[in-house]
């Protein structure tokens, strides 16, 4: 009997960086040539007039990756700043409907796709806004790109301060190919759970952030402490200080720990984030603290 | 469209779909439309080496059951793992096969964390766990530290290589945790089982949780799955002090999804600090707590799912021996 140490080992190079999946562990001068094709040239010139670029990651699904996006740029947007967001999940898009625009459609011109806006201004671009309820995406990789390609290069993002990107679970496709059209991203902000099963997953998402130089500016933690309304009794649902640990072992800030609350998921399903209808609730609080860090690091503040 | 003035108006149209692609190469073992598709061709998959090998794996496995949700962290490991041992509680002989590459979850959950693979004369051998639940899973391979990074025909091979080369011996049943999304993964799946016997949705009760959900059993029923039913995780919370109900995450999506799509509705699981406590220390619930709530809910959806699957098949005669836990 042996152990297994690895599986699917490929140590060729055929020098097509693009559809490589090493690329982020790949030391090899040659992959800085993809960054002069032309669809990486339209994607710098399609987003030239962003300032700045943030993701919102979180490897594990379900975590809140997407509240978080919403809110963060509901926050900024708040300060009077022009955000957009891209919404890089394919499979099961969210954005729209926590924004509230999920029957809005998307529109095109000639000059290209146009995002939809929702409240406070937002610009969105999102599957969800394209596909039908009832209709079913099961892209493998080159379909995946060539949808990101057509979100990021051909969307009238025009004049912003903000783009913030979310991204499925995960760290292959969907993450890598965002990553990789759009090399200069600000920084990334990381959510988890307060179990450690899900600590374990967005600490590979954190990785692979640092693989790419990506700094990551803060740590939120979700679905924390819920407090009975009836009685005060606080529990930890989901254990607690899972946030906090994963923010000392890669030796980030930690945002603060959103609490599970009835209202963080009203909102979701209503279409308005929590930090716009409830701003001095405990998770209001937290996304307005982590949209002043944001501007802190950009440089906007 | 020019107007009046002659000046050229801005004219906007709808966007129906991306990415249109209607050409067909006959490559189907990697064609993304492979269950929308209606082409006798696609079949032949089935015949080439790689498919046979699987097959023959999976022949010796009784039921085969995918558990899905479109979505992420609603539960899917959780009841994974919590269906394994209520299963093998019962005397089945079960199996895991954690289809999540990117971040696996059933070793911790089944405090298997450390423990490694081996490779013997007849194929990958499964790590054992608690009840004698054999696991196979990426982390029983990498390390913590190690990303996956893989795009699809990698991951095609890792799943290859999980169902047609492990040596899982006699099972009465394979759950296959799948990751959350429609694609690469669930879809691999399904073309490497094409006989599974159902796939059981888990959702949590918010509206955003069962957009994505409803994909996820379309999806099943377009490839021609059975979908054994839904399930609601993370429904209510009992407070310890007042022991007053709480919908944190709201209640009903999963039933309402059920209703539309006329398929099952299994139960609701509700929201426990116990469950996250015992995920995170390797013990599942229904094993530790087996009179606890989300434990008599979990039973109940086990028996209700066992009654589908071996009745259908009809191999286990002795139906009145199943029914009670």
């Amino acid at each position: 009997m042996n152990e297994i140490n690895d599986i699917n080992i490929d140590l060729s190079c055929t020098e097509k960086c693009e559809g490589c999946e090493k690329y982020f562990d790949c030391n090899m001068p040659q992959k800085d040539r993809l960054l002069v094709q032309v669809r990486m040239q339209r994607a710098r010139k399609a987003l030239a007039q962003v300032k700045h670029k943030i993701i919102s990651v979180g490897g594990k699904g379900g975590v809140g990756k997407t509240l978080c996006a919403v809110n963060i740029a509901a926050a900024l947007a708040m300060k009077g700043r022009k955000v957009g967001i891209l919404d890089q999940v394919f499979d099961g898009p969210c954005v729209p409907r926590m924004l509230g625009v999920e029957r809005k459609g998307m529109e095109y011109t000639e000059e290209g796709l146009v995002p939809t806006e929702a409240i406070l201004g937002i610009k969105v671009a999102s599957m969800g806004l394209i596909l039908g309820e009832d209709e079913v995406v099961t892209w493998f990789h080159e379909m995946k790109r060539n949808a990101t390609e057509e979100l990021i290069c051909h969307v009238l993002w025009g004049e912003l301060d903000y783009l913030i990107v979310d991204v499925p679970a995960g760290t292959s496709s969907d993450t890598v190919n965002v990553i990789q059209y759009i090399p200069d991203m600000d920084g990334a902000t990381v959510v988890t759970v307060p179990s450690e099963v899900s600590q374990a997953v967005a600490y590979k998402a954190v990785v692979l952030l640092q693989k790419a130089n990506i700094p990551v500016f803060g740590v939120f933690e979700n679905q924390g402490t819920f407090t009975c309304p009836t009685c005060g009794l606080q529990t930890d649902i989901l254990q607690s200080g899972g946030g906090l640990r994963i923010a000392g072992k890669t030796d980030v800030p930690f945002i603060g720990s959103i609490p599970l609350d009835q209202r963080v998921a009203e909102c979701a399903d209503d279409g308005t984030p929590v930090v716009y209808k409830h701003p001095e609730s405990e998770a209001g609080q937290i996304f307005i603290k982590a949209a002043e860090l944001i501007e802190k690091r950009c440089g906007m503040a | 469209m020019v107007d009046q003035e002659g000046r050229m108006k801005e004219e906007k149209k709808g966007i129906i779909a991306i990415n249109v692609d209607l050409n067909c190469t006959l490559m189907c073992e990697s064609c993304e439309k492979f269950f929308k598709c209606k082409n006798p061709e696609r079949l032949k998959i089935f015949d080439r080496r790689r498919m046979a090998k699987a097959k023959e794996t999976m022949a010796k496995i009784k039921y085969k059951i995918a558990i899905c949700a479109g979505k992420g962290g609603v539960g899917k490991s959780t009841v994974t793992v919590n269906m394994a041992a209520a299963l093998a509680m019962k005397g089945r002989k079960v199996a895991i096969l954690d289809q999540d590459l990117d971040g696996p979850c059933i070793p911790r959950m089944l405090g298997l964390l450390g423990k490694k693979l081996n490779m013997g004369r007849k194929g990958i051998i499964p790590v054992e766990g608690l009840l004698g639940i054999k696991v196979i899973s990426m982390s029983l391979i990498r390390g913590e530290d190690d990303t996956t990074t893989w795009f699809h025909e990698l991951r095609r091979n890792a799943t290859e290589e999980f169902i047609a080369h492990v040596d899982y011996g006699e099972l009465d049943y394979l759950l296959v945790d799948l990751p959350p999304g429609t694609s690469s993964d669930a879809v691999n799946i399904m073309e490497y089982i094409p006989d599974l016997d159902g796939t059981v949705v888990v959702t949590n009760p918010t509206w955003v949780s069962q957009i994505v959900a409803r994909r996820a059993t379309l999806m099943a029923l377009e490839g021609g799955v059975n979908v054994l039913g839904v399930v609601e995780n993370m429904s209510g919370f009992v407070c310890p002090g007042c022991s007053e109900v709480h919908y944190l995450m709201k209640k009903g999506g999963g039933e309402r999804v059920a209703e539309e799509l006329e398929v099952p509705f299994l139960g609701r699981i509700p929201l426990d600090p116990v469950i996250s406590k015992l995920s995170d220390g390797g013990t599942p619930y229904v094993y530790e707590f087996p009179e606890s709530e989300p434990a008599k809910a979990m039973f109940n959806i086990v028996n209700q799912i066992v009654n589908q699957v071996e009745e259908l098949v009809g191999l286990w005669k002795d139906k009145d021996n199943i029914a009670g836990v």
